[in-house]
């Protein structure tokens, strides 16, 4: 293996930004243009129209507020439930855990659209459907154990005197988390909070099929659009929407994203 | 040392509940539907495994299963290597260097999956498309929708676009865990970088490639919504996947003959799984044996 130059390894991550720059350049570009014929705006020419559309338009911005809603709601339920279950993995051993751990990953890895069929034919009928709650809670299937896993690796690199510490000052359990724990481990809840925040906002198959006639969040919004004459420079202004949170996101956690989080299995 | 303490269960316990509310129960469910012929839900008729039988002896099953199998083992030969590389690559460079790439990279991670072919299609198409127009221009007759090859080209260059982000942020985190002091080691013994990377790196990084590898195969394995979007599993049923053929039979409200089709694809990921934890586990005995 020969070592590559500076230049080289520039060359290379060249290619690498416009092999993943190029293709959003594209939809960014049909963003800001007016792709039907309008009054007013030549078809093809540069124009705010599409977003300006989409500010106009209560479906779509309905939309907005579903998927802020439910991945809000997503992310604190496996924060909630995430770190005490972490706690409990990174210092206790129980009966049980190894098995719970491998159920875990199970689930994390489980595509889905296995589960999309059983969770349709479930919520359907507890009436949790078209409703962006049911949507987050579904999404807890795979974010609990990333939740799990991360803050596990996280807690675990802290010492156990740490904890004792704290119990013979006289805190609770509660107050341990409180007062000492969370803030120790703040940055692990933002990488936690970030890959569940991506994972829920990125998945597709079950916020579809539990939001047939309501509830509809960004993404099934966009399939909406299209249509017999689809305005294609709108579906991409909401692409381009969909898209900035996720963008923000990467940006607050960039200093964390390389640091090591080893995932136990 | 961890105590060994069963009151540990308290705190796992809302997290459990939500993961048998959301994937045990929907399980439990369908399993129960997949014995039965519901032509409405009101009204199932038991036909025992009769579903089953059909998917097992059904030749689609195993050609969408072939086709499945050899698009994970694509997927895996391309985005490993290559993720593992430019890992490797950010290694030795500069700090802003390193989180402007890792920056770049990450951001089709967080793109809707549906809105993935969405823009691709755009991309491609021979009209408008950037590299549409460019492939027009080379005169290349790319033709995704009637020639299977360039369907797979699409789907695997799609995916790579969409995924090696993963695997290089999996893989620089195994990397930029390993102390310098291992470095020195072997600069001092002379190694070469060869040997750094075989010998210190790679064992370093197992950890992380092993979920990396989990994760990239079943997610390439079961892929649907960028697959279907973009051919509907054509041309002639060139890209029909495992995935395609469950959506196409809930999309039809075949609730019996889907149920079967879930729990069976649910036994493929709980082998994957296991075979994983048995192979890792095995490993580790291994490094224990070795290290003793």
């Amino acid at each position: 293996m020969r070592s590559l130059s500076s230049a080289g390894r520039i060359a290379i991550f060249a290619m690498v930004g416009a092999f993943v720059l190029l293709p959003l350049l594209q939809t960014i570009i049909v963003s800001f243009v007016s792709t039907i014929p309008r009054a007013g705006i030549a078809e093809g020419h540069f124009s705010l129209v599409n977003y300006q559309n989409i500010l106009h338009s209560a479906v779509l911005k309905e939309a907005i507020l579903n998927s802020f809603i439910y991945v809000v709601l997503n992310v604190a339920l496996c924060l909630g439930v995430g770190l005490p279950a972490a706690y409990a993995f990174a210092r206790y051993g129980f009966v049980g855990d190894r098995q719970i751990f491998f159920l875990l990953l199970i689930f994390r890895i489980t595509p889905t659209v296995v589960l999309s069929l059983p969770i349709f034919v479930l919520f359907s009928q507890i009436g949790l459907e078209n409703n962006p709650v049911g949507i987050a809670l579904v999404h807890c299937v795979f974010n609990i154990p990333i939740s799990i896993w991360i803050l596990e690796s996280f807690i675990s690199a802290i010492p156990r005197e740490f904890d004792e510490t704290a119990f013979l000052d006289g805190h609770s359990l509660p107050s341990f988390f409180v007062r000492h724990l969370i803030p120790a481990v703040a940055p692990g809840i933002g990488v936690t909070a970030f890959f569940c925040f991506i994972f829920s906002w990125v998945e597709v198959v079950l916020a579809r099929i539990l939001t047939t006639t309501g509830g509809k969040p960004i993404t099934m919004a966009i399939n909406a659009l299209f249509g017999f004459r689809t305005d294609l420079g709108l579906v991409m202004a909401m692409t381009v929407v969909a898209i900035v949170p996720g963008v923000a996101m990467i940006y607050f956690v960039r200093n964390h994203l390389a640091k090591g989080f080893v995932i136990r299995t | 040392m961890k105590s060994y303490d069963n009151k540990a269960w308290l705190l796992v316990i809302p997290a459990l509940v939500i993961v048998t509310f959301v994937g045990i129960l929907p399980l439990i469910a369908v399993t129960n539907y997949s014995f039965q012929d519901l032509f409405s839900l009101s009204n199932p008729y038991w036909v025992g495994v009769d579903w089953y039988r059909n998917i097992v002896t059904s030749e689609r099953f195993y050609a969408s299963l072939g086709r499945s199998l050899l698009f994970s083992a694509i997927i895996l030969s391309i985005q490993l290597p290559l993720g593992i590389w430019i890992a490797l690559l950010l290694q030795r460079s500069h700090r802003f260097v390193v989180s402007t790439v890792l920056i770049l990279i990450t951001v089709p991670l967080v793109v809707p999956w549906n809105m993935i072919p969405m823009i691709w299609l755009n991309f491609i198409n021979p009209d408008a498309g950037l590299a549409g127009r460019m492939l027009a221009w080379l005169d290349v007759g790319f033709d995704y929708k009637f020639n299977a090859l360039h369907t797979w080209i699409v789907l695997v260059v799609m995916d790579t676009w969409h995924w090696l982000g993963l695997v290089v942020v999996l893989s620089y985190a195994g990397i930029s865990s390993i102390p310098a002091a291992y470095y020195q080691a072997a600069a001092i013994d002379g190694a070469s970088q060869w040997h750094v990377f075989r010998f210190i790196q790679l064992p370093k990084m197992k950890a992380v490639l092993s979920m990396a590898v989990l994760l990239r195969f079943m997610d390439s394995f079961m892929i649907y919504i960028e697959a279907f979007r973009i051919n509907a599993g054509g041309p002639d049923g060139a890209t029909a996947f495992l995935s395609l053929d469950l959506g196409e039979e809930i999309q039809a409200f075949n609730y019996g003959p889907a149920a079967a089709r879930s729990i069976v694809y649910f036994l493929i990921v709980m082998t994957v799984a296991w075979t994983f934890k048995a192979a890792t586990s095995a490993r580790t005995a291994v490094a224990a044996e070795f290290s003793r």
